[in-house]
């Protein structure tokens, strides 16, 4: 199991088109992926558009990634790697 | 909607209106709606919850399909910014989670699948909105895009069929629409009660045109009733008896079925004509919306077709328009079907509270707007099909063409100059027709009302159509149920209004017939007769009490009870009036009039 703590940077945190990207991404792997949201303990299926969507994580918030099985390295290292470039959506301060 | 919320309180009673006589007793099959979309809230085997399963599984997919499909064809014009939020959409379709739960719920709830995705996304959308964050709080709405996707698709699939039913079943719904009652099996349903509609609704007009009793207005029975609970409806009386005990239901069991003898024994008198005791004979003639009708027109002894509401050949095709020869066929069997008697087509009624055309933008006030005659004449090439197809069956029979809502002489005149060019294009080309075909004008604004003489020069005959009529008059929604106690066919405005027109038929010797709801009610048939009315057009099962009613009454009493009538100030006071001195002047007929209520 690996588990990845991270901070949401991008202005809207995480709402639809950043939900969406980091689904799809975690959809790629065939390990388990969970999200945690640091201060209301609340957790998600990271595969799972509708469970991110309600974890309902602003700007500023700290989630974990937590990735169990065959690729979970890989997986956790791709989707941290998302969250810190903020969903590749922010040019420079984009509204999305 | 959480259909175990319901209160389980035995012989709750509902008052309504009453939209269509008769009793049923069986059990309640609810209908929902979203966009106007009805479907089935059923309670299935847990067979059938393996196929509803499967039907659930293969409209995600096929809903995942048309979305990506959506989002290619979309490529570009949108631009990547908004591309998003379909991606987004196809993932929540792509959500096992969500797949699962709906599964679930088939599977512990044994419904079928479209009340599972209703509830799924109810609960979904109901989380969503407990988010603080504005922006992720709008994301309920996309939870209903996407169950309404699932939703259409699951309906345009295999719906779940009516056939299957075990047994009979009452429909309640917060209203019917046209539409719905097409997809219905009517050999499987008993009855209708719903939340909305007045009396002139469609819910209740397409009732009585099938026969069928219906409670309407009832304002919270899809409440208060689940699909499967004991339901009792009662149509003279305006009630509806929800989770009945074993003696009310023998009671109405009893009810229903002398209400039934009543019915028939009537119907047997069929052949006897209506006139009054002092021998002064009415026509009856049958409104007409359902092809199936037609056959009911001996039955009950109408004399032809007063009122064919041709629109209802457009049920369920929109956009879609039946071609000249299709048209033809239905105007054909209506000519042969009514022989000497003939039949009276009133052109589409579009619009309104109707149905609307594709390509014609919403409008804010359809009632209003463009409709009937007005969009006839902006789409003439609608208009010129009818006419004709009307015309080529005409040499068949008897044909009378109707033309409805029409506010000023200019209308009319160019209808006729269109009727006219159909007529040459027939001629020229060589086509059987039969070019006598009466016009004749509907009079239901109250400016048509009010120019009726010069209508009257115009046009072959006049025909007043009530429903619309008392709606634009007193300025009520019919469908309205906030308003609906103010739509009063007994106001005196309406009988100055129709006195007038008598009086302006007779002196122009143009003929007269009326049409809507008012002529199925046998006290307000027995007004319209004392105020000089002599064509009554009315549902064809409403036929044999109204001759009834005719045939107990004296004209010329009745006239001078209506001369009384037109003098008084409000509603309840002609309602009063008539409701003293109708039953002393027909007291056998009232007699048996009140026992059947």
């Amino acid at each position: 199991m690996q588990e990845r703590t991270v901070k949401i940077t991008n202005r809207l945190g995480l709402h639809a088109r950043a939900a969406a990207r980091l689904v799809r991404q975690a959809g790629q792997f065939k390990s388990a992926v969970e999200l945690k949201r640091e201060d209301t303990g609340q957790t998600a299926d990271g595969k799972s558009i509708l469970g991110v969507l309600l974890l309902a994580a602003a700007q500023g918030s700290r989630i974990t990634i937590r990735t169990e099985g065959p690729d979970e390295e890989r997986a956790a290292a791709a989707l941290l790697q998302i969250v810190e470039e903020k969903f590749g959506e922010e040019a420079p301060d984009g509204l999305f | 909607m959480d259909s175990s919320n319901t209160s389980h309180s035995r012989n709750s009673k509902l008052k309504g209106l009453a939209a269509s006589p008769g009793i049923a007793i069986g059990r309640v099959l609810r209908l929902d709606e979203r966009g106007r979309r009805q479907f089935y809230y059923m309670e299935v085997s847990a067979q059938q919850a393996r196929t509803e399963i499967k039907r659930l599984r293969e409209a995600f997919a096929e809903a995942h399909a048309r979305l990506k499909e959506i989002r290619s064809n979309l490529k570009g014009e949108l631009g990547g910014q908004h591309e998003y939020i379909l991606d987004a959409h196809l993932l929540m379709l792509e959500d096992k989670h969500l797949i699962a739960e709906a599964e679930r719920e088939i599977r512990s709830r044994r419904i079928n699948a479209e009340w599972a995705v209703r509830n799924v996304a109810d609960r979904l959308a109901g989380a969503y909105r407990h988010i603080k964050d504005p922006y992720l709080r709008e994301r309920s709405a996309d939870i209903e895009d996407i169950a309404t996707r699932l939703l259409t698709t699951l309906s345009g699939h295999t719906r779940f069929n009516m056939s299957t039913l075990d047994q009979d079943v009452v429909i309640v719904a917060e209203t019917i629409w046209p539409s719905t009652v097409g997809e219905l099996d009517l050999n499987h349903v008993l009855g209708f009660a719903t939340d909305t509609g007045g009396l002139t609704s469609h819910s209740a007009i397409i009732a009585r045109a099938v026969g069928l009793p219906a409670v309407v207005g009832l304002h919270e029975i899809t409440k208060n009733a689940g699909t499967g609970d004991a339901i009792i409806i009662d149509g003279a009386a305006g009630e509806v008896v929800l989770r009945p005990t074993k003696p009310i239901i023998r009671t109405y069991i009893e009810k229903r079925d002398l209400d039934r003898e009543r019915r028939v024994e009537a119907s047997v008198r069929s052949s006897e004509p209506a006139t009054t005791l002092d021998g002064v004979r009415i026509t009856l003639r049958a409104n007409v919306e359902l092809p199936a009708e037609i056959e009911s027109l001996a039955l009950f002894g109408a004399e032809g077709i007063g009122l064919y509401r041709s629109e209802f050949l457009l049920l369920n095709r929109l956009p879609e328009l039946p071609d000249e020869d299709e048209q033809y066929q239905v105007y054909r069997k209506l000519a042969e079907a009514t022989g000497e008697h003939g039949a009276s087509i009133r052109v589409f009624d579009l619009g309104g509270d109707k149905l609307s055309l594709d390509g014609f933008e919403e409008e804010k006030n359809p009632a209003l707007g463009l409709r009937a005659i007005r969009l006839s004449l902006k789409a003439q090439e609608i208009f010129r099909t009818q006419v004709k197809a009307i015309l080529r069956a005409n040499s068949h029979g008897k044909l009378r063409i109707v033309l409805a809502l029409i506010s000023t002489l200019d209308e009319l005149r160019d209808a006729k100059r269109i009727i006219e060019e159909v007529k040459r294009e027939l001629a020229e080309s060589g086509a059987v027709h039969d070019p006598e075909l009466p016009l004749g004008v509907m009079i239901e604004v109250p400016a048509a009302a009010l120019m009726a003489d010069m209508f009257a020069r115009e046009a072959d005959f006049l025909s007043i159509g009530t429903n619309d009529l008392i709606q634009y008059l007193l300025a009520v929604d019919r469908a309205n149920e906030n308003v609906a106690h103010l739509y009063q066919p007994l106001h005196p405005a309406v009988l100055r209004t129709i006195s007038h027109l008598v009086r302006v038929a007779e002196k122009a010797k143009a003929p007269l017939e009326l049409c809507g709801e008012m002529a199925g009610s046998p006290i307000q048939a027995i007004a319209l007769v004392g105020l000089g009315v002599r064509t009554l057009s009315l549902a064809p099962a409403s036929i044999p009490l109204v001759r009834n009613a005719i045939r107990s009454i004296d004209q010329s009493r009745v006239r001078a009870l209506l001369a009384e009538a037109v003098k008084l100030a409000t509603t309840g006071e002609v309602e009063a009036l008539l409701g003293r001195q109708l039953p002393r002047q027909a007291p056998q007929f009232f007699a048996a009039l009140s026992s059947l209520g």
